[in-house]
């Protein structure tokens, strides 16, 4: 019976983890002795208290309690390794320069809409929401593969992933 | 009196199905117990602690379906050592020497070496079905032994073990000659499998009902394989990434459209979300829908996938799908009878996930809920109180607030009156977990009205040892407990000390109770195990006072005095 290698790399030996014998304590992980980090002068995170990510520690994998196949499925979610991407060229009208999106990492067109407005510093507005189309707006297009030039928003999300190729920001009154 | 042939009695006990009618009816007489043991060809044995293989043969003779768990429900969550004990293999020794028509074995949180696969699949020619839950210890060698040498294998099912992956061929030790395979269960596996020899090993196998897949069968070689089994059941899917118009999605749709019998999906490891809507014609067939290893699917996906799902009966998701999804869920999925809801993020702020609305919209939307279990951040007295209005047929509630000592969000006060309503509403309820901060106040209504409770679970709860007395003093069919980091301690162990002969187990960890409490445990009841786990400090005996506090405590009952098998780290009383 040959002890395995684990290759879950939340799964951690529970002896490394500081046992809270007080049941007064009210938090799984181990207390931050922050009186010293005053003294020190150290800036204290202002995050929640059970917000581990700034600690190195490892995460307690007793708490929640949860199996370790799950745990550790949740826990990739974050290794953007194996994450399919699919990106696009996005140019704004009148800037030579475009930049690079990645449409898998938005599930609408809100979502995508919102990206592109911070990311251009402007308002791109949905043709069948917003009535009124003025000069300094925005909308949004898209080049398809059969490379004509529609109008974002028509068609639902998933079959505009399937036919996109490249996004355009134009003016409105061109629309 | 009536002569009753024994042939009779015989026939009558085969209608008898669950164990605890058969073992009712042992009791009535001498002649009953002699036929009931010869004709019971079923036995589960909940600790395998309890009792020992050669205890078992003796008793029933004729065995062809044994179930055998080893580790505490605590060992899920890494509470338990590895090295704890719950080794299957002397088992399989005493069986293959006395059971020679055994059919089926079904393991959960047992130690599983290769060794014991390889005997298993020699000594068993009628072997038909291995389920392995949550066990570790073996490798893809033991399962190519289990392929080569099982002839009339129906059922291998590995549900979440720990298996460390070789990357054999074992896929391929299945001989030309197996077609008898019905159930094929191998997610939890993680490394390459052979494509070709799946095909063919599907290909060859009419009755496969049930196929989940792992994380290395791609979408590619998935189109190949519903190709050959249009007649599955239950799907798991391996990976499903790739670009949605190319050819090999398009004949993937087609698959699946022949797949008119799908019941079941889960899996979608590695998911292109724009990929999803292939599976819609088979999701208004759906009963049974977990995806809870997909973190790729959210938002507006999940939902319309849902969406698609009327019949739902089984959903496991997670916590993402927010309340407002958890909404759409109580409106399409009115035949629900089970909810799985876990942390997307366990550790991380307050992304988007679900809280009390989500559960009340549940509750109000789905009569026929009766099984859940539900992680979030916050929960309230009064969206408890309207669960258990709405909802009086709970058997299963496991609530788990990941703030684990969170009073109610809104009063600021303890959880007890949402969790007294529960258990006062729903009289069936047979399995309870208690979270969020909660005085003794809560144990008083657990021993007053959870009658039919058979399993609870506690963490950082109750004030004094009256909590866990209430409890052992109330829940008449209480079976078994478990506590951690809650305030009870040798008061609370030691004032009803028969009642753990009543029950399975007792685990208490970072609880309050002393190894002098353990120690007057174990001498006055000498039919119960009382084993102390210190990993930390091994030299157990020499060192420690009778006023310190133990760290780990596991109280099972038992036929068979301390175990021969305890690692240095267990100390049995």
């Amino acid at each position: 019976m040959g002890k395995i290698t684990n290759s879950s790399s939340s799964s951690i030996d529970s002896s490394n983890h500081p046992s809270i014998s007080s049941a007064t304590s009210s938090l799984p992980q181990p207390k931050r002795d922050l009186s010293t980090d005053l003294r020190l002068g150290l800036s204290i995170s202002t995050s929640q208290p059970d917000d581990s990510s700034s600690n190195s520690r490892e995460q307690p994998s007793d708490w929640p309690s949860l199996k370790p196949l799950l745990r550790c499925t949740i826990a990739e979610k974050g290794n953007n390794r194996q994450h399919p991407t699919l990106f696009v060229k996005v140019y704004m009208e009148g800037i030579p320069i475009g930049r690079k999106l990645d449409l898998f990492a938005h599930n609408n067109y809100d979502s995508l809409v919102r990206t592109l407005s911070q990311m251009f510093r402007t308002t791109i507005l949905c043709p069948d929401i917003d009535e009124v189309l003025s000069g300094n707006d925005h909308v949004l297009t898209y080049e398809d593969k059969e490379g004509d030039w529609m109008m974002v928003g028509d068609v639902p999300w998933e079959m505009f992933l399937t036919t996109v190729k490249r996004l355009k920001i134009t003016r409105a009154n061109q629309c | 009196m009536t002569y009753f042939p024994e042939e009779v009695l015989e026939h009558v006990f085969d209608f008898l199905s669950s164990h605890r009618d058969r073992n009712a009816v042992s009791q009535v007489c001498k002649s009953w117990f002699r036929v009931e043991r010869w004709s019971r060809h079923r036995v589960f044995i909940g600790n395998c602690y309890a009792i020992s293989p050669e205890r078992v043969i003796a008793r029933f003779p004729r065995v062809r379906a044994l179930t055998l768990k080893g580790k505490p429900h605590f060992a899920d969550f890494s509470l338990v050592p590895h090295d704890w004990g719950g080794f299957v293999y002397p088992w399989i020794v005493a069986m293959a020497k006395s059971y020679p028509d055994l059919e089926e074995l079904r393991l959960k949180r047992m130690v599983v070496s290769d060794e014991s696969l390889e005997l298993l699949s020699r000594s068993f020619p009628n072997f038909q079905s291995l389920v392995l839950v949550s066990c570790e210890g073996f490798s893809t060698d033991g399962l190519a032994s289990i392929a080569a040498n099982c002839r009339v294998l129906r059922e291998l099912d590995l549900q979440e073990n720990e298996v460390e992956d070789r990357r054999g061929h074992w896929l391929g030790c299945f001989p030309d000659s197996c077609t008898s395979l019905v159930s094929l269960n191998f997610a939890c596996l993680k490394g390459e499998v052979n494509l070709g020899a799946l095909e063919r090993l599907v290909a060859r196998c009419p009755n496969l009902r049930s196929l989940r897949l792992n994380r290395a069968v791609p979408l590619e070689a998935l189109h190949k394989i519903l190709t050959r089994a249009p007649q599955l059941v239950d799907i798991g899917i391996g990976s499903y990434v790739h670009e949605s118009n190319s050819e090999a999605y398009v004949k993937l749709c087609n698959a699946v459209l022949n797949c008119k019998s799908v019941q079941s999906l889960s899996g979608f490891l590695e998911v292109a979300p724009c990929c999803l809507p292939a599976f819609y014609p088979i999701c208004l067939n759906l009963t049974s829908l977990n995806l809870s290893y997909a973190p790729g699917i959210q938002g507006n996906e999940l939902i319309n996938l849902i969406r698609h799902c009327r019949k739902l009966q089984r959903l496991w998701i997670l916590d993402y799908i927010g309340d407002k999804g958890l909404e759409v869920v109580a409106s399409t999925c009115k035949e629900l009878q089970e909810l799985r809801v876990f942390p997307y993020d366990p550790y991380g702020g307050g992304n988007a996930t679900v809280t009390e609305e989500g559960l009340v919209a549940i509750s109000m939307g789905c009569p026929k809920l009766h099984s859940l279990l539900y992680f979030c951040r916050q929960m309230t007295n009064a969206a408890l109180i309207n669960v258990a209005k709405n909802c009086p047929n709970f058997t299963r509630f496991r609530l788990c607030i990941l703030d684990p000592t969170k009073p109610d969000h809104v009063t600021l006060q303890p959880l007890d009156e949402g969790f007294g309503a529960i258990v006062q509403s729903c009289k069936g309820l047979r399995r309870l977990s208690l979270s969020g901060l909660l005085t003794d106040q809560v144990f008083l209504y657990i021993g007053m009205y959870a009658e039919r409770l058979e399993m609870l679970s506690i963490a950082f709860a109750g004030e004094s040892d009256k909590g866990m007395l209430y409890v052992l003093n109330g829940c008449k069919n209480l079976r078994k407990l478990e506590i951690r980091d809650s305030p009870f301690g040798d008061i609370a162990l030691l004032t009803n000390v028969g009642k753990y002969e009543t029950m399975r187990s007792l685990w208490m960890s970072s609880c309050d109770v002393t190894l002098g409490g353990c120690k007057a445990l174990a001498k006055k009841m000498p039919r119960l195990n009382v084993e102390i786990i210190n990993e930390k400090d091994q030299m157990m005996e020499n060192s420690h006072d009778d006023g310190e506090k133990v760290e780990k405590m596991f109280v099972y009952r038992t036929l068979c005095g301390p175990r021969r098998d305890a690692p240095d780290f267990v100390w049995t009383l």
